[in-house]
């Protein structure tokens, strides 16, 4: 295994050279080769980050060469333990995690934990929307409640795998107004799409997905948003919070970065200064507008605390779910 | 009108000779990873992603199409010569087609499934151009219940595969099923039969299953009834293209399969393969030469699924350019492509972006041609590597179907399932189990569930669903009579005869 | 039914039945053991798994009784008897395949394979083959690696050509 790495890490670097990126010559804080380990297939979302990452990262020059490897699989699961077992270690790498890899953990009863990797920086949320089609008698997020309230299997609400980050936020707010949350109807689609022509079709009562995935088809009129899952008003998004609307409910699925365990403090504060460097820069905060990323940068010993929580958080709902 | 003025002024984007360079390149690389089991066009198109930072988006999404049109061309090509499906879709195609190459009409097979393909790429394209608002209309009141009543049509297709024995058929049925049934359940998260391994969590890829049933199944078995100098496979008899009577019977399953095809692909949660069993079955029941099926192969078999495969692929486009729709992995990729230019794909991305729809629009009718004209000249090529000799063509095939497995996800779990998999497939062959059941068992049973328990959840646990909503209706009752029809016929005519 | 003149008793198939009750049982209790939430209880995660383990366990009981009666296969496939070294050979070149993939490369597990496989099938050349082999796997390997950048898994011999090939472009 070890000389297959060593090897990848050779050729890609002569292949990075021979493509001509990152051409000009290293300078002083330059990474030469950043290793990235995402835990899910190409085109999702921890790998849009980690391919986003790369592309500001080269920009700004803070890195000559990046390599990604994909292991895909049960939300991250699969990835984790050759995260934490083969690159153990490695000062030059991170791997890119979130929120849906805590869950899948616990949902998977697996004996990893994601803390056991080193906590860089956490670096982008998505809030997510609650949804119903244009013609619900809902108008607003009491009146979804209100018919929570009064007989849950009623109500079903797609959205994505269960357990998943969607679950999560409808466990949260049928636990906020005090529906027991074993009792709500999810219906679980196989992806974004599926769900969203459910929603769209008018085959469920509501749909709770990522914001981005409903805003066109809010202003085409096809949908409406009852409330946002974002601790405040948003720039741009004419929807309401939950807790605007006294529905105490804040969640984001929000990604960051880890160094793998075993690696040296200096290490460790090199990632952390590159990583707050680069979510500084005026390119990272493109990008993440035009993927309707919202910046929650936290780094170092703030982000493991934030994780300690949110881990207990989470186990907690799952519970509630019946899922943990 | 509005359809026929967006696609001229598509053709005057896509005609430019960067784009049309886009689209050869597009679709010679489609063709390529098409022909690999296990690297599809979704994952491809996602190794690509990067070339949205460089390349404007119309070139980059006249790329995407054609890979993802050269795949479904690609995929029939292995599953034709080698029995190896390189797709999930083109694994019914491997079914008669592989049986055709075996007796001398590899030629004819791989000529009706690329005529084929060209025949159902276009007329869905069209669809795409004139259709799509109506189609998608009609797609949105499919809702859960609507899909498990077709499911259940399309399980009646197994009927068609089961082979000499009824018995021995459904085993193989049920435990496709079970295979199906491994992974993490959608609706509870709960793990099933994943004996705690973590690889196993996301379920059997099916493509591991086919490949393992077919390929690697039958190289046990012809090594263990091997005769040295004793050939089985006839590389070519008559004609190398295809004859006025293959062109005749060809004909009507093109059709019929794009029929099938593009409207269950539009559909949110139809995807490919169901079409191609549908077709399958329909052109069995159709022929005038029911005895070619399951013997020397029938081109029925392969005109009919081809067609109805690349109809589907058009029809995946439908939901996704007129309601940002991504139903599929691949259409999924190409969404995020469109995020990453900063559009955001929705109901008006015709308004917002017509230059970007309708160039990408009639980018598909020229990968179409493009690959007609880059399939056809091969045929004889590919028809020449049945030539090779019995211990070198299976041991390439065995090499080949480990690239698939092992070389792109680096699993063991995955590699060792391949190979596992294919000493049930030798033992089902040595004791006359027919394995086409387990892949329809493996594919419908999880969707079938699913879907049953997706609606059962809507209505809160009313049974009755299924048979109150009139399309779901329609469709039951279709099945039941698909079933019970020709068996009452049969008493009928019993009767009459006695009397 | 097919009246055999010996005992009636088909040895493969009897195994194959017995196999297809086994795995039903074991599908079944598997099933019974997934866990059930209170929420799903109407149509849980275990129906569908539960089906399918009867409907093994039915067609198994079926196959048996057809395997007792004297089996299903007529006589003269029966009478076909597997050329098992051809057979080992195969599988063996599988076994060394799954070993020798992760530690060894793609290139040289493939040969291995390769040259197994072929010599099940009666070839006696073995040095050709494994140079056929050899060929075919390295085309694959460095198609991978240089069209789309994906490693299919590299090993001594990647190494030095993957070497070779930087050196020349050195120059």
């Amino acid at each position: 295994m070890i000389s297959r790495r060593d090897f990848v890490v050779g050729a890609s670097g002569a292949a990075a050279m021979a493509a001509g990126l990152g051409s000009l010559p290293a300078q002083a804080q330059t990474v030469d080769l950043l290793k990235m380990f995402v835990p899910a297939a190409p085109g999702g979302g921890w790998d849009q980050t980690a391919r986003s990452l790369e592309a500001v990262l080269r920009a700004t020059g803070a890195v000559n060469g990046v390599q990604i490897t994909n292991v895909p699989g049960a939300g991250g699961a699969v990835g984790l333990p050759q995260f934490l077992n083969n690159w153990r270690g490695q000062g030059n790498s991170l791997m890119v995690a979130g929120m849906v890899m805590v869950g899948s953990l616990i949902a998977n009863k697996s004996p990893l934990k994601i803390t056991t990797a080193v906590p860089v920086a956490r670096l982008t949320g998505e809030f997510l929307a609650l949804a119903v089609p244009a013609s619900s008698p809902f108008k607003d997020a009491k009146d979804f409640v209100a018919a929570l309230k009064a007989d849950p299997t009623k109500v079903p609400v797609a959205g994505g795998s269960a357990g998943g980050s969607d679950h999560i936020l409808l466990g949260t707010i049928a636990k906020a107004v005090g529906v027991p949350a074993a009792r709500v109807s999810y219906v679980a689609f196989a992806g974004g799409g599926p769900a969203m022509a459910a929603l769209l079709g008018s085959q469920v009562a509501a749909g709770i997905s990522g914001y981005g995935e409903f805003g066109e088809q809010i202003k085409a009129g096809k949908l409406r948003v009852l409330a946002i899952s974002a601790d405040k008003r948003q720039d741009g998004i004419d929807a309401p919070t939950f807790k605007e609307q006294g529905i105490d409910v804040e969640l984001f699925n929000w990604r960051g970065v880890f160094a793998p365990p075993g690696v040296s403090d200096a290490d460790r504060n090199a990632m952390i200064a590159m990583i707050s460097k680069m979510a500084a820069t005026p390119q990272w905060a493109e990008m993440c507008k035009q993927r309707d990323w919202t910046q929650i940068t936290l780094t170092g010993d703030g982000y493991k605390a934030f994780l300690d929580a949110e881990v207990a958080r989470i186990e907690g709902i799952l519970k509630d779910l019946g899922l943990a | 009108m509005e359809g026929f003025n967006g696609l001229m002024m598509g053709f005057g984007i896509a005609l430019t000779p960067m784009n049309l360079l886009w689209c050869l390149v597009g679709t010679t690389l489609g063709t390529a990873i098409g022909v690999l089991p296990g690297l599809g066009p979704a994952l491809t198109i996602a190794l690509l992603l990067p070339i949205t930072f460089k390349v404007e988006p119309t070139s980059a999404f006249i790329l995407f199409a054609g890979i993802y049109y050269g795949a479904m061309y690609g995929g029939s090509t292995t599953s034709i010569l080698l029995n190896t499906p390189g797709e999930s879709a083109s694994i019914v195609t491997s079914m008669e087609g592989n049986k055709m190459a075996r007796n001398g009409r590899a030629g004819a097979a791989l000529a009706t499934a690329a005529i084929g393909s060209f025949v159902a790429g276009t007329i869905g394209t069209l669809g795409i151009a004139f259709l799509a608002p109506f189609v998608v209309d009609w797609a949105l009141k499919f809702g859960p219940a609507e899909y498990f009543a077709l499911m259940v049509l399309a399980f009646t297709t197994v009927s068609a595969v089961l082979g000499n024995s009824a018995v021995r058929g459904l085993t193989a049925l049920f435990f496709g099923i079970w295979l199906g049934m491994i992974g993490i359940d959608l609706q509870t998260g709960q793990a099933r039969f994943t004996f705690g391994v973590q690889e196993l969590f996301d379920g059997i890829n099916v493509i591991v299953v086919a490949v393992g049933l077919f390929a690697v199944g039958e190289t046990l078995y012809n090594a263990a009834t091997y005769k040295e100098g004793e050939t089985k496979i006839t590389p070519l008899k008559g004609s190398l293209m295809m004859t006025k009577l293959e062109w005749k019977r060809s004909i009507g399953p093109w059709l019929r399969g794009t029929a099938f095809g593009f409207p269950i692909g539009a559909m949110p949660a139809g995807g490919a393969e169901i079409p191609t069993f549908l077709s399958y079955y329909a052109e069995k029941k159709l022929t005038k030469y029911p005895e070619e099926f399951g013997t020397v192969g029938a081109i029925e078999g392969v005109a009919g699924p081809e067609a109805a495969n690349n109809a589907s692929a058009a029809g995946v486009l439908v939901p996704m350019l007129t309601l940002g729709l991504p139903t599929s992995a691949t259409a999924a990729i190409m969404l995020s492509a469109f995020q990453s230019y900063g559009i955001n794909p929705g109901p008006l991305l015709l308004q917002t972006q017509p230059a970007l729809v309708w160039g990408l629009i009639a980018s598909l009718f020229i990968g179409n041609v493009m690959l007609l004209v880059l399939n056809l000249p091969l045929i004889g090529l590919w028809v020449k590597m049945l030539n090779i000799p019995a211990p070198q063509l299976y041991a390439g095939i065995l090499v080949f179907a480990t690239i698939g497995t092992y070389g792109i996800s680096q699993s063991y779990i995955d590699l060792i399932l391949l190979y596992a998999i294919g000493i049930v497939g030798y033992l089902m062959r040595r004791y006359d189990f027919p394995t086409a059941p387990v892949i329809i068992g493996m594919i419908l049973g999880p969707l079938a569930e699913q879907n049953f328990r997706q609606a059962m959840t809507i209505s809160a646990g009313d049974w009755t669903v299924f048979f109150t909503r009139p399309l779901s209706l329609t469709i039951i009752v279709i099945s039941v009579l698909l079933v019970v029809a020709p068996k009452l016929y049969g008493m009928v005519k019993a009767r009459q005869a006695v009397a | 039914m097919r009246g055999r003149a010996e005992a009636g008793l088909a040895k493969g198939e009897l195994t194959v039945a017995l196999g297809v009750v086994a795995l039903a049982f074991v599908v079944l209790w598997q099933a019974w053991s997934i866990p059930v939430s209170p929420i799903y209880a109407k149509v849980g995660p275990t129906l569908v798994p539960i089906m399918a383990g009867l409907g093994l366990l039915v067609f198994g009981l079926a196959l048996l009784v057809s395997a007792l009666r004297g089996g299903w296969q007529p006589d003269e496939e029966k009478a076909v008897m597997p050329d098992r070294r051809a057979l080992g050979w195969v599988l063996a070149g599988l076994a060394l395949n799954v070993l020798t993939i992760g530690p060894l490369g793609f290139t040289l597990a493939s040969i291995l394979l390769f040259v197994c496989v072929t010599r099940g099938f009666g070839s006696r050349n073995m040095l050709r083959d494994a140079w056929i082999g050899a060929v075919f796997a390295l085309i694959a390997y460095l198609g991978f690696a240089k069209t789309l950048n994906i490693n299919i898994g590299s090993g001594v011999i990647e190494n030095g050509v993957e070497w070779v090939i930087t050196m020349v472009r050195g120059r």
